[in-house]
């Protein structure tokens, strides 16, 4: 570790300029309306957590937390995500309020980097939760929903994959001898390390008609757009797997005017471990990063002892301002400069423009060093003295 | 208009990567004369080529300036960059391993490795438990032994021919090597039709060898 130098701020960690800032929260207001609009209501949580409880429970990689100690020597982790402090809050107490639970989030994650000192370490995050409900209607909804928001907030070009982590986990575990191979397979498959894949199984000890079917089978998803090819490959305790993509399919073809910007890929693995069925990804045109993802995680509500369908979304906003044709902002800015005489009528002139929404700058001219600079900044520069106002 | 964006490697990959693809039966032109352009365009296709440094086309991929990148196993495992590996070319085939000079074991005190890929080094030698110095150099690996400066080192072998001339022998083989076709995530999903049609007509000619 080199010494710290002046201006250096902690790895990946970034300033939001002016500019930006206003662009984020163009995207948060916009983003809000709409979301309220859908029957969601907005929730903020800690920025601290346990390691002992939000930390295990959440998916994200322990290497990547941001670990410090309290007062009393009690582990604690920046939030890494927002679906586990959520998912704590309805399990205690919202859900006993409202079953199901719609709720969203505009907030702050920290995940640690560990390579490339650019790339943020504190990003914001805008998502959703449907909590209390195993229904394709709730699925379908989060797809839909994020496809509108996206449309609504001005992404033009974007697609949805979809995938069905027990689709996968059935594929892989009818095909395999043990859990360990399962694992080792679908971990290839979040990287879509399709050459490690084959070479992998290759190298299992597994019966030749096996490796076959399981090699077809990622062929097939990448080919494939009809379900009923899928049936053969689950056995008969597994096909309602197919009905439920197969509802889902039907219910977005209800709902979308355009099927064409989602597709199915049943090998599609994440990296969060606890999506218990459908799961999709986002990817829009523009960055070369997914924006966001989603799924169903039933599963994450066990540790909190409850039984209940939760599905739901996140997308980062900084990768969307990266997709986001920029916004222009029609605003003026107006300078007025008083000098000792004239500061009360400045005032009175002031608040008379900013109540017709102008935004105005009240200065005192002596304080400003390069005045003629400072100027240039403004749409329109007022002198205010004692005789009179002029326009600069 | 350009559809697809491919990053390839300089020298000898390309050669033979190029020439996989004119016998997979894309239209591209028959020679890449002006060997100083880093843009090459291929109108038939509405491909373009990138040329950039084997170790920087993982990069060019992952942030989205290329869809698709040829790149060799050797590098993807150096850099662990989030692109999708989909194809091995099966060319430029060799394997990384270990070498030094004949009959040498490692220093008892201070062991050292040499090496252009200091993450599979590690990695390595971890695996077995060993506790080494890595010492990360940009070329000539195989002088590290020779004059002293390392025990072993850990290098690409292709025919062993380099090893030989400098009087090393190979002692563990770590991990063989072939160039694999890479895809950036997102190019994957949005531009999948056009993607997915380049992969299909390549695996077309692999097959048949």
């Amino acid at each position: 570790m080199s010494k710290i130098q002046m201006f250096e701020k902690p790895l990946g960690m970034r300033d939001s300029f002016p500019e930006v800032n206003e662009q984020k929260e163009y995207i948060r207001s916009t983003a809000r309306d709409f979301i309220r609009r859908k029957g969601y209501d907005f929730i903020k949580t800690p920025s601290v957590e346990y390691f002992e409880t939000i930390g295990k429970a959440s998916a994200i990689d322990e290497s990547s937390l941001f670990k410090l100690v309290d007062n009393q020597g009690e582990m604690l982790v920046l939030r890494p995500d927002m679906t586990t402090p959520i998912a704590r809050i309805a399990a205690s107490k919202l859900l006993k309020e409202k079953n199901p639970l719609r709720l969203a989030y505009y907030a702050d994650v920290f995940r640690a980097q560990q390579r490339e000192g650019g790339r943020p370490a504190e990003f914001e995050q805008l998502g959703l939760e449907l909590i209390g409900d195993f229904s394709p209607y709730a699925d379908s909804e989060i797809i839909y929903t994020s496809i509108e928001l996206l449309k609504d907030l001005g992404v033009e070009s974007f697609r949805i994959t979809i995938g069905h982590a027990e689709i996968l986990t059935a594929f892989l575990t009818n095909n395999t001898e043990n859990k360990e191979q399962v694992e080792t397979l679908r971990q290839l498959l979040v990287e879509k390390n399709l050459v490690g894949f084959s070479q992998k199984l290759e190298s299992m000890n597994l019966l030749k008609e096996k490796k076959e079917r399981l090699n077809k089978i990622i062929d097939y998803t990448i080919d494939s757009n009809v379900f009923s090819d899928f049936r053969q490959f689950l056995n008969d305790d597994q096909q309602y797997l197919i009905d439920q993509i197969v509802e889902l399919q039907e219910l977005l073809e209800f709902q979308l005017n355009d099927i064409s910007i989602v597709s199915f890929d049943f090998s599609l693995a994440s990296h969060m471990s606890y999506y218990t069925g459908m799961l999709f990804e986002i990817h829009a045109a523009g960055s070369g990063f997914s924006i966001g993802n989603g799924g169903r995680y039933d599963e994450l509500f066990k540790q909190f002892d409850e039984k209940v369908g939760a599905t739901g979304f996140g997308i980062r906003v900084d990768r969307l301002l990266e997709v986001l044709p920029k916004v222009a902002v029609e605003e003026k800015h107006t300078l007025l400069l008083f000098d000792k005489g004239s500061f009360s009528k400045a005032n009175v002139l002031a608040e008379a423009r900013r109540n017709v929404s102008e935004y105005v700058t009240l200065q005192y001219a002596e304080s400003v060093n390069d005045i003629e600079a400072f100027k240039q900044i403004f749409d329109e520069v007022i002198i205010v003295s004692e005789g009179g106002s002029v326009r600069d | 208009m350009i559809e697809l964006t491919i990053a390839m490697p300089k020298g000898r990959i390309f050669e033979e990567a190029y020439k996989l693809f004119v016998e997979a039966g894309f239209n591209l032109p028959k020679e890449i004369s002006d060997s100083r352009k880093l843009i090459v365009e291929a109108p038939g296709e509405r491909i373009q080529f990138i040329l950039a440094k084997p170790m920087d086309v993982p990069v060019y991929v992952e942030h989205g300036v290329a869809d698709i990148g040829i790149a060799g196993k050797d590098v993807l495992l150096e850099q662990h960059r989030d692109v999708h590996e989909l194809l091995d070319l099966h060319i430029s085939n060799c394997y990384i391993a270990t070498a030094g000079l004949p009959n040498t074991t490692m220093n008892d005190i201070a062991p050292r490795v040499a090496t252009k890929y200091p993450r599979i080094a590690t990695n390595f030698y971890k695996e077995k438990g060993e506790q080494v110095e890595i010492i990360e150099l940009n070329g000539s690996i195989e002088l590290a032994p020779m004059i002293g400066l390392a025990d072993r080192i850990v290098d690409i072998v292709s025919t062993g021919q380099t090893l030989k001339e400098n009087g090393l022998v190979e002692y563990e083989k770590i991990v063989p090597i072939s160039s694999r076709l890479i895809v950036n995530p997102v190019s994957y999903r949005v531009k999948s039709e056009r993607i997915n049609a380049f992969i299909a007509q390549l695996k077309n000619e692999l097959n048949k060898r």
